[in-house]
C-alpha cells in the first residue's frame, strides 16, 4: 500500500433529470497523500462539490448516480461498501465541511449536541462524556465551552463555521473535505477561519481536500493543486508546478482574473464566455469555445493527457506537437 | 373549503421568485399526466355546462316531476336513474354543472377583484394603510371560511346571488394576502424603479409592471380556490342555505336524496361523484401548475 | 416564555373584538322582526312594540352591539328566540360534543398523516408515494357530507357495524370522526411530505449524514423536528376547516353539537343562537391557533430565545 490516503480513478457522476443527463463529473483522477492538502480549483458548476460528495457517498440519488470509477480511502474501495459500513467511516475517518455555515447546522438542536452526536456514534462513549468532549472541541476552535447549550441562530456566521469545523474534527478524521469553507464569510473572518483550519490540519495530521475557486487560498494552504473544468481535471501538479509553470489556458485564465495589486496598470483579463452547457458537453475539448489558443483539432477531439515530470500534467492539444509550447500570458 | 395553508404555500411559491416563461410552464405542465387528466375532466365539465340545453331539456327532464318514474335505477333511458320526484339524475347533474361552475367562477372573481385590490394597495403602499388592511383581514381570517359564508347567507337569505356574495366575500382575505405577497416580492425590483424613474404613476406601475410579473402564483391560487368554492357552494346547498330546490345543484341533490339512501344509493352516488370530479380536476390542475412554476419542489 | 404566551393572548383580544363586531353586524342584516317572531301570529301591534322596546331592538345597531358585548363579558349571550333558554346554557350543553368530535378527528388525522407524509417524502416517486399522493388529493376533493353518506351506506346500512347517527356512546363517534378526519388527513399528509422534502434537501441534513448518523436517525431526529414546524401550522389551520366541516358532519350524522345547533337556529331564524354559535366557533379557532403558536415556541428555539 502506498502512502496515498485517497485515490480517485476515472470517476464519472451523472445527474439524470427530466430535462436530460447532466455529466457533472467525467473521469476525474485525483489523489491525496497522508497529511497533505490538495486544492481542487474551478468555477461554479465545474463538478467540485459533486466530486466531494462522491467521496462521502452522499450524492443525492436520484437524480445523481456514480456511473463508474473507483474511490479508494486507505486502500478500501468506498464505492463497493454497504451503507452501514459507510456510516462507520463518515465522520470518523473522513469528514466534510460544507460551503454555507448559515445552513449547515440544524436550527433546532444545540451546537453542543450536534458536536457530541458524532462523538457518541463513533467513540462509543456516554452522553456526559461526549458532551464534555464537545465542549473541548468548541474551545479548540476558539469558542467558549459554556456556549455548548446554545442554538445555531445565536452564533455569527464565522462562529457557525467554527462549530461546523468542530463537528468535522470531533473524531479526529484522517481526511477532511472542505467545500469552499470560507466563501460565505466576511473577508476578515475568512482569514481567521483559514488560519484555524491550517493549524488544526497540522495539529491533527489530517489529509485535506480543499475545494475553492480562490487561488489565493490555494497558495496559502495547499501542497498540490488540481484545476477542474466541466467535470474533468484539466491540470494538476504540486503548488509550485502549477503556480510557476502554468500549462493549461484555463489555468492561465484563472490567474489573469485575479487583480494584481503590485501593478495597477495591469489590466484584468477575465475568461470570456460561460462554461459549456452541462446537458450538452462539446465533442472535443470542453474549453474550446472560450480558449484563446483554440485550434481546429480542439473542436473535434478530446485533448490528450500530457505529463511534465512525475506529478504535473495537463489535458490540452497545445502540447501534443510541441512539448515546450509556451502560453503567452494572455497578452496579444 | 378555505385553506390558509394554500395561502401560505402560494406565498412561499412567490418567495422563491422563480418566474418561468409561459411556454416553459406549459411544456412542464404537459409532462404531468395528472394535470392533463385534470384538464381533460374540467374541459368535459365546461362542455357540459355550455351545451347543457342540447344534452338534456331543462324543464322536461331536470325540473318537471314525474311520479310514475320515480326512484328508477340506472337504465338506458335514465343512465344515472331518477330521483324521488322521477326527474332524470343525469339531466340534473348536467344542469347542475352550470350552477356550480358559474357560481364558483363568479365568487372567485369577486374575491380576486376585491381581495386583489386590497392586497395590491396594501403591498404597494405599505405602512399604515398596509397595517390597517391586514388587521381587518386578520379578523376575517379568524372565522373559518365556510362558517363566515354560512353566517352571511344566514343573514342575507338563501339565493344564488347571496351564495356568490357569501363565498366571494369569505375568500377575500386569502386573495388579499396572496396578491400582497406577490406585490411585495416584485415592488423593489429594478424594473419597477426604472418605470418610476421614467415617470409612470402608481396605477400604471401596479397594473402594467407589478401584477403581470406576479401573475403565476395568483393563477395557481385562483384555480385551487375555484375548486374549494365549488365544494363550498354544494356544502351550503346541502344544509339548505345555497341554491334552492327545484333548481338542480349537486349539493342540494344530495340533501334531498339523503332520505332514500337505504334502498336507492345511486341517488347520492352520482351527484357526489360530480362534485369529486369537478373539485379533483381543478386541484390536479392547480397542483400541476404549482409544480410547473416551481420545478425544484415537486 | 410566559412573556411570549401573554403577548399572544394580548394580540388575540382586538381580533376577537373585531370578530364579534363583524358577526354582529352581518347578523343584524337579517330581515324580519324578532319581536313578532317571538310573540307569534296573534300578537297585537302594541305588544310587539312593547317587546321591541324591552329588548332594545329600537336602539341603533351600535348601541345594541355595546349592550351585547356588555353581556358577553359576563357570559350572557341573550336568549333563544325559539326556546327561550339562554344561549350560553344551550351552547355549554352542546360544546362538549363538538369538542369531542373535532378533537378525535384531528387526533386521528395527525396519527395517520404524519407517518405517511414522512414515508412518502423519504421514498419520493415510489409507488407508495405516488399512490399515496393521489389518494390524498382525492381525499381533499371529497365533500365531507358525501363521504359521510357513503360511510353510512357501507358501514351502517349494509354492514350494520355502526349506528347511522345520533350520539350513544363511543361507537357512534367513529363514523363522524372518520368522515371529518378525511380531508384534514389528506391535507396534513401533503404538507408533511412537502416540508419533509424541503428539509431533507437542507445542508444540515448532509452535515448529519457526513457525521455518520444513520438514515433512520437522520429522519427521526434531524429532519422530522424541522419538518414539523410547517406541519403544525397546517394542523392549526386544518382545525379551522374542521370546525367548519363539523357543521356538515354533525348535520349528516345528527350529532348534537354546535354545528347542528347553528344550522337549526338559522332555519328557525333564531339570531341570538346563530350569533352565539359563530362567536364560539371563532373563539375556539383562535384558541387553537394560540395553542399552535405556543407549541411552535417549544419546537423552534429561534422563537423561544426571542422572548426569553
Amino acid at each position: 500500500m502506498s502512502d496515498k490516503l485517497l485515490k480517485i480513478e476515472d470517476l464519472v457522476v451523472h445527474y439524470i433529470t427530466d430535462d436530460g443527463v447532466v455529466e457533472a463529473v467525467n473521469g476525474v483522477n485525483i489523489g491525496v497523500d497522508r497529511g497533505k492538502t490538495l486544492g481542487l480549483v474551478g468555477e461554479t458548476g465545474a463538478g467540485k462539490t459533486t466530486t466531494a460528495l462522491s467521496i462521502m457517498r452522499l450524492i443525492p440519488h436520484p437524480p445523481g448516480k456514480i456511473v463508474s470509477g473507483s474511490i479508494e480511502l486507505e486502500g478500501t474501495d468506498l464505492l463497493s461498501l454497504k451503507e452501514s459500513r459507510l456510516e462507520k467511516i463518515r465522520g470518523d475517518v473522513v469528514s466534510m465541511i460544507f460551503q454555507d455555515p448559515m445552513t449547515a447546522l440544524n436550527p433546532v438542536i444545540t451546537v453542543g449536541d450536534q458536536i457530541a452526536e458524532a462523538i457518541m456514534i463513533h467513540q462509543k462513549v456516554g452522553q456526559s462524556k461526549a458532551a464534555q468532549k464537545a465542549r473541548e472541541m468548541l474551545e479548540i476552535v476558539g469558542i467558549p465551552g459554556n456556549r455548548a447549550g446554545e442554538y445555531p441562530h445565536q452564533f455569527s456566521g464565522g462562529m457557525k463555521q467554527r462549530v461546523v469545523i468542530a463537528i468535522a474534527l470531533s473524531c479526529n478524521p484522517k481526511l477532511l473535505i472542505a467545500d469552499e469553507p470560507t466563501t460565505a464569510l466576511d473577508v476578515t473572518i475568512q482569514a481567521q477561519v483559514l488560519e484555524l483550519m491550517k493549524n488544526l490540519k497540522d495539529k491533527f495530521q489530517m489529509g485535506m481536500v480543499l475545494i475553492t475557486h480562490d487561488l489565493g487560498v490555494v497558495a496559502e494552504v495547499c501542497d498540490d493543486v488540481a484545476i477542474m473544468y466541466a467535470g474533468r481535471i484539466v491540470e494538476q501538479g504540486t503548488l509550485e508546478e502549477v503556480f510557476n509553470t502554468v500549462k493549461h489556458p484555463y489555468t492561465e485564465g484563472l490567474f489573469n482574473s485575479i487583480p494584481n495589486i503590485d501593478d495597477r496598470r495591469d489590466k484584468l483579463k477575465p475568461i470570456r464566455g460561460l462554461m459549456s452547457d452541462p446537458y450538452n458537453l462539446p465533442k472535443g475539448c470542453s474549453f474550446y469555445d472560450r480558449c484563446d489558443y483554440a485550434m481546429p483539432v480542439c473542436e473535434t477531439q478530446k485533448p490528450p493527457k500530457i505529463h511534465f515530470g512525475e506529478t504535473h500534467f495537463v489535458e490540452c492539444h497545445l502540447y501534443q506537437e510541441q512539448q515546450d509550447f509556451k502560453l503567452n500570458g494572455g497578452k496579444e | 373549503m378555505s385553506n390558509k395553508s394554500e395561502v401560505i404555500a402560494t406565498e412561499n411559491l412567490i418567495k422563491t421568485k422563480k418566474r418561468s416563461q409561459g411556454a416553459d410552464v406549459w411544456r412542464r405542465l404537459k409532462k404531468s399526466p395528472t394535470a392533463m387528466i385534470g384538464l381533460g375532466i374540467i374541459i368535459l365539465f365546461l362542455f357540459m355546462a355550455v351545451f347543457a340545453p342540447m344534452i338534456a331539456d331543462y324543464d322536461d327532464e331536470a325540473i318537471k316531476m314525474n311520479i310514475k318514474e320515480r326512484l328508477q335505477p340506472p337504465s338506458s333511458t335514465h343512465v344515472f336513474g331518477t330521483d324521488e320526484f322521477g326527474r332524470d339524475i343525469f339531466a340534473r347533474i348536467v344542469w347542475g354543472t352550470r350552477i356550480s361552475l358559474f357560481v364558483g367562477l363568479i365568487s372567485v372573481s369577486i374575491a380576486l377583484s376585491i381581495g386583489g385590490f386590497l392586497g395590491a394597495i396594501a403591498g404597494y403602499y405599505g405602512g399604515r394603510l398596509d397595517n390597517a388592511i391586514m388587521r381587518v383581514l386578520d379578523v376575517l381570517l379568524a372565522i373559518p371560511t365556510i362558517l363566515l359564508a354560512i353566517t352571511i347567507v344566514a343573514a342575507l337569505g338563501a339565493s344564488v346571488l347571496n351564495l356568490m356574495i357569501a363565498v366571494g366575500v369569505s375568500n377575500i382575505p386569502g386573495f388579499a394576502r396572496v396578491v400582497r405577497a406577490a406585490v411585495l416580492s416584485v415592488k423593489d425590483e429594478e424594473f419597477i424603479e426604472a418605470a418610476r424613474a421614467i415617470g409612470a404613476n402608481d396605477f400604471i406601475i401596479i397594473t402594467r409592471h407589478v401584477l403581470p410579473n406576479s401573475m403565476a402564483p395568483i393563477i395557481v391560487f385562483a384555480t385551487l380556490k375555484v375548486a374549494s368554492s365549488i365544494m363550498g357552494i354544494s356544502s351550503l346547498s346541502f344544509i339548505g342555505l345555497g341554491v334552492q330546490p327545484p333548481t338542480p345543484e349537486w349539493g342540494g341533490m344530495l340533501a334531498s336524496g339523503r332520505a332514500y339512501i337505504r334502498d336507492y344509493m345511486y341517488i347520492v352516488m352520482f351527484p357526489g361523484l360530480a362534485i369529486v370530479f369537478a373539485v379533483l380536476s381543478l386541484n390536479l390542475i392547480g397542483d400541476g401548475l404549482r409544480d410547473a412554476l416551481d420545478p425544484k419542489l415537486k | 416564555m410566559t412573556r411570549y404566551i401573554l403577548r399572544r393572548i394580548f394580540m388575540m383580544i382586538p381580533v376577537m373584538l373585531g370578530v364579534t363586531l363583524l358577526v354582529f353586524f352581518i347578523i343584524s342584516l337579517t330581515p324580519g322582526d324578532a319581536a313578532s317572531m317571538i310573540l307569534g301570529q296573534e300578537a297585537t301591534e302594541e305588544s310587539i312594540q312593547e317587546l321591541r322596546e324591552e329588548m332594545g331592538l329600537n336602539d341603533p345597531t351600535a348601541v345594541q352591539y355595546v349592550r351585547y358585548m356588555g353581556g358577553l363579558f359576563q357570559g350572557d349571550m341573550g336568549r333563544s328566540y325559539a326556546t327561550g333558554k339562554t344561549v350560553s346554557s344551550e351552547i355549554a350543553q352542546r360544546f362538549p360534543n363538538t369538542f369531542v368530535l373535532t378533537v378525535s378527528a384531528i387526533f386521528l388525522s395527525v396519527l395517520i398523516s404524519i407517518p405517511i407524509g414522512v414515508v412518502s417524502a423519504t421514498k419520493q416517486y415510489s409507488i407508495f408515494d405516488n399512490v399515496g399522493m393521489i389518494i390524498a388529493l382525492v381525499g381533499i376533493s371529497m365533500p365531507s357530507f358525501w363521504t359521510g353518506l357513503l360511510l353510512i351506506i357501507a358501514f351502517s346500512l349494509t354492514l350494520g357495524w355502526f349506528p347511522s347517527g345520533g350520539m350513544e356512546g363511543f361507537i357512534s363517534l367513529i363514523l363522524p370522526a372518520f368522515t371529518l378526519a378525511i380531508a384534514s388527513t389528506a391535507s396534513i399528509t401533503r404538507t408533511t411530505r412537502s416540508s419533509m422534502l424541503e428539509v431533507i434537501r437542507q445542508d444540515y441534513i448532509n452535515t448529519a449524514k457526513a457525521k455518520g448518523v444513520s438514515k433512520n436517525v437522520v429522519i427521526r431526529k434531524h429532519a422530522l423536528k424541522n419538518a414539523l414546524i410547517p406541519a403544525i401550522t397546517v394542523i392549526g389551520l386544518e382545525f379551522g376547516i374542521l370546525l367548519g366541516g363539523a357543521v356538515l358532519t354533525e348535520t349528516v350524522f345528527s350529532w348534537p353539537g354546535i354545528g347542528r345547533l347553528m344550522v337549526e337556529s338559522i332555519q328557525r331564524k333564531d339570531t341570538p343562537m346563530v350569533l352565539g354559535s359563530v362567536i364560539v366557533f371563532a373563539l375556539a379557532f383562535s384558541v387553537v391557533n394560540l395553542i399552535i403558536d405556543i407549541l411552535y415556541a417549544f419546537i423552534d428555539p429561534r422563537i423561544k430565545s426571542n422572548y426569553s
